[in-house]
């Protein structure tokens, strides 16, 4: 044999359209992945001779846990419909009708074992929380009340009883109201001026010279009634 | 000790106690009875409201949730938001300045946390602190909504203050006893209290004068209300024992 080159006179042979992997690369991954493995059975081992439960170590990225900001609401589910695949009832595991864990995929059908299983360990590390809480001093506390102290300040402001205080509140809306109204036919009327002008503007431009008899009479004429042209409302 | 612990497990784990003690030398994990413990850890409001608060979310909490006192009330005995908070705090531990803050700050502002306050003081202080705290309290006056198994009542923010100086059992939980103010009074722990009616002699003296001229009994309205308020506690006194059954 001459030569190991087809009829094309090129070396490309019938499966090289396939997809070539890096096999050193992954030779490389296996084994990290395979020393990671023997080193987790290991500890789980140890953990298991000395009479232990096995916990996967903390990465060190974990945040503090928080009390929850707002309860469980499940009147906003009223009325809506959730179309549901037809073996997805079975067991906790997936997704199914009930309140959905998406961290830990895991479904739970009431609002009780779903407050358990948010305080479940299993879902703070899934999450990744510690579970645990930052102690606060007596100036975060000094805080929070006055927080708190000006949020219902606030919101008794907002929620007056008397007719005398309710009309009050609706002259000053309607007050306001008026303002804009006033401010925007201002502009309105502002923004037509600066255009009449730039058209008298553009008109002595144009001089007497330029112009040819009779040419522009008719926009003049039309300028001068306060209209711009027939049809179109553009320019 | 940088952090709690979000959950209550660790407080209650019962295989030898770790954690620190009450100023008083109790246990905070077994101040309250068991069966008002399991009960607690057992209802809604604690799993939801109560998991992961610390002390500044304790004031959002009764702000929100705390409308009225009370240990279980209802057939089911359900515990009261205020019995949970309490049961946290007993987990928390807070410092005296937090106290301090809950008490005077927070207290002039909401009524509850005062009375939240005034309670874990007296389940975990020493006799003459729980005095010291709440005897200042003796004169705040405002209303409190009070539930029982039995219905709802109305009481004080003074009542609820003198029943836990002087009550053993308030709350579902049965108050470790303290020595009585005389007493503390006759060691010199204590100073002896100075009364906002004034002086109890001058008072036993001036009887005569209020029959006579019944405007100047008037004038105090402490003194009109403190006088109403002791049919009140003579009541409470007879009710004790079918609430100490419970």
């Amino acid at each position: 044999m001459a030569s190991k080159k087809g009829a094309y006179e090129t070396t490309a042979s019938d499966t090289d359209f396939r997809k070539k992997y890096d096999r050193e690369e992954y030779a490389q991954r296996a084994k990290e992945r395979e020393a990671k493995e023997r080193e987790e059975n290991k500890a789980r081992y140890e953990a298991k001779l000395a009479g232990k439960k096995y916990y996967k170590p903390l990465t060190g990225d974990e945040t503090l846990t928080q009390a929850r900001a707002s309860r469980l609401d499940v009147s906003q589910n009223v009325g809506k419909v959730t179309l549901m695949p037809a073996g997805a009832a079975t067991g906790k595991r997936g997704r199914g009708a009930g309140f959905y864990c998406a961290d830990c995929d895991l479904t739970f059908k009431d609002n009780l074992q779903w407050v358990e299983h948010e305080n479940s360990m299993q879902h703070l590390r899934a999450i990744g929380q510690t579970g645990e809480v930052k102690r606060a001093t007596a100036d975060d506390v000094h805080e929070r009340i006055l927080q708190i102290w000006e949020r219902l300040e606030e919101e008794k402001k907002q929620d007056v009883k008397t007719l005398g205080e309710r009309l009050e509140v609706r002259k000053e809306e309607e007050d306001r109201e008026r303002e804009e109204r006033r401010q925007k036919r201002l502009a309105v009327a502002e923004r037509k001026r600066l255009e009449k002008e730039a058209e008298l503007k553009v008109k002595q431009e144009y001089g007497e010279d330029v112009r040819v008899e009779g040419e522009h009479d008719e926009d003049d004429m039309m300028a001068m009634m306060g209209m711009k042209g027939f049809g179109s409302s553009k320019k | 000790m940088a952090n709690h612990r979000a959950d209550e497990k660790r407080f209650l784990d019962d295989r030898g106690n770790s954690g620190p003690l009450a100023p008083n030398g109790l246990n905070p994990a077994t101040i309250m009875e068991k069966p008002v413990v399991d009960r607690i850890i057992d209802c809604y409001f604690w799993k939801d409201q109560c998991f992961g608060v610390n002390e500044a979310d304790i004031v959002s909490r009764v702000v929100d949730q705390v409308h009225f006192i009370g240990g279980t009330y209802g057939d089911s005995q359900k515990p009261s938001p205020f019995l949970c908070l309490a049961f946290k705090l007993l987990q928390l531990a807070p410092s005296d300045d937090i106290l301090r803050e809950y008490l005077d700050f927070g207290g002039e502002k909401f009524k509850y946390l005062r009375a939240l306050a005034c309670f874990y003081i007296r389940m975990t202080r020493q006799a003459k602190d729980v005095y010291r705290f709440l005897e200042p309290f003796l004169p705040d006056s405002r209303k409190l909504k009070q539930k029982r198994r039995t219905g709802t009542t109305l009481t004080y923010m003074d009542q609820f203050v003198d029943d836990l100086l002087t009550k053993d059992r308030v709350c579902a939980t049965t108050l470790y006893k303290m020595p009585k103010r005389e007493i503390l009074e006759d060691l010199e722990v204590l100073e002896p209290r100075v009364s906002a009616l004034g002086d109890i002699e001058d008072l036993l003296d001036g009887e005569d004068v209020q029959e006579v001229d019944p405007d100047a009994a008037r004038e105090d309205d402490s003194d009109v209300e403190m006088s109403n308020r002791e049919p009140a506690d003579e009541r409470e006194d007879e009710r004790s024992p079918e609430r100490a059954s419970s």
